[in-house]
């Protein structure tokens, strides 16, 4: 199945995603996806910004969801049926609109670091490509990085691409 | 005790301003001790007043001494002077100065343009940028704060290398080949805040120098740095010259 393809076959180059350290605020955040990914000529997909620390080391990676419930309001997240207060969803959406001048401006200069994903799962260049899969349908990842002897990050591995190699061997067989 | 050789070619201030330094550099004459009158001066050396103002005015030009109105001339904490115009790098500095210095690595890592800094490196918004923090000291003696952002495109190898015991500039130059061809120099004032002050030991809200720089090869820029400076350690002179 998919030809015994591994990783590195498929991965792509990091330089390919935006790059920020782990203190830089959501505010800074929010401004490199829309102007160096989606208003930029090289969007590409997923829209993911790589977070690194003070060595150049992936802590993480940051997604336009994280970044919005990261500017949620506390008392607007989910909580358990007990909880629930009775309003609707429009009284919901009217209350956040409201607090988006003030309390998310506020949040928005939180760390992406208290937002972010932790990176706490790694591929290597030569593990096959079912084990990336694996680990993303099991992690609901998009993608993953690819370790270069399990220190230096070298790229990474994308859904697009394991997608697209396990359906050509499935379609194939056929 | 090394006197003057009147037979040496070399003035007899600059003579001197080195027996002088020398015994600054030494230890011979402590921080903070009163030196010599210059009439205690005149009649070790033999050498006339006005010889040892030229010697004594420039060893205070170069920050060995201060000179306090109605008190005296006191050897003080090395200041590095610093040329404006300069292509000459930290470690070269230092050695010239002649003291013992050392660098940390606060951060070598990589971001993207934030703030104004695709302006100032002539960069794309979808470009990587490398980002160096490094603290230098002199004596173990915190003195300069410094930040350097340089297009990652441009050579990626500043990421890797060792930046504590290496130069940024020779690696530009050696190991990327980028000639540096010249450097905009831009002074100012700037006001610590907390992580600055605690860096530098200095409390926040103190002024300190700001040195921003450009470095170009060619028509391309190749880096920008941001030095902050302790005032008390370090100071600007400009050398004119009539043509």
């Amino acid at each position: 199945m998919a030809g015994g393809k591994v990783v590195k076959d498929l991965m792509v180059d990091v330089f390919d995603f935006p790059h920020i350290p782990y203190w830089f605020s959501i505010r800074q955040a929010m401004g490199i996806i829309r102007k160096s990914v989606i208003e930029s000529t090289k969007c590409v997909r997923p829209i993911v910004i790589l977070v690194f620390d003070e060595k150049y080391n992936l802590v993480g990676t940051l997604t336009r969801i994280n970044i919005l419930k990261g500017l949620e309001p506390k008392f607007l997240k989910p909580v358990t049926k007990a909880e629930v207060h009775e309003e609707s969803e429009v009284d919901l959406s009217v209350i956040w609109d409201n607090l988006f001048s003030t309390e998310s401006k506020k949040l928005a200069e939180k760390p992406v670091s208290e937002v972010m994903v932790p990176a706490k799962l790694f591929v290597e260049q030569d593990d096959p490509i079912t084990k990336a899969a694996y680990l993303m349908l099991h992690n609901d990842l998009v993608l993953l990085p690819v370790l270069e002897n399990k220190k230096k990050l070298v790229g990474v591995v994308r859904m697009i691409e394991v997608f697209d190699e396990l359906s050509n061997a499935i379609l194939s067989e056929q | 005790m090394t006197l003057i050789d009147r037979d040496n070619p070399q003035k007899l201030y600059l003579q001197l301003y080195e027996i002088l330094r020398g015994k600054i550099e030494s230890g011979d004459w402590a921080v903070d001790t009163q030196i010599p009158t210059e009439e205690d001066l005149c009649k070790t050396y033999e050498v006339s007043k006005a010889t040892v103002r030229i010697a004594v005015s420039e060893l205070a030009r170069q920050g060995y001494l201060r000179r306090q109105q109605g008190k005296g001339t006191f050897v003080c904490k090395r200041v590095i002077p610093e040329g404006l115009s300069m292509f000459t790098s930290f470690k070269e500095l230092m050695l010239e100065a002649g003291v013992s210095f050392s660098t940390k690595v606060l951060a070598q890592t990589v971001i993207m343009p934030v703030d104004d800094l695709d302006i100032k490196l002539d960069i794309t918004e979808d470009k990587h940028i490398i980002y160096i923090k490094r603290l230098r000291l002199i004596d173990n003696e915190p003195i300069l704060l410094q930040e350097t952002y340089m297009p990652h495109h441009i050579c990626p190898l500043p990421l890797e290398e060792d930046l504590e015991n290496n130069s940024l500039l020779e690696i530009l130059e050696k190991k990327c080949g980028v000639k540096i061809t010249s450097v905009q120099d831009y002074i100012g004032i700037t006001y610590l805040n907390e992580e600055e002050g605690r860096l530098l030991g200095l409390p926040v809200g103190s002024a300190a120098l700001l040195l921003e720089q450009l470095f170009y090869s060619g028509k391309n820029k190749i880096k920008y740095t941001r030095s902050i400076k302790r005032p008390d350690r370090f100071k600007l002179f400009i050398e004119l010259e009539r043509k």
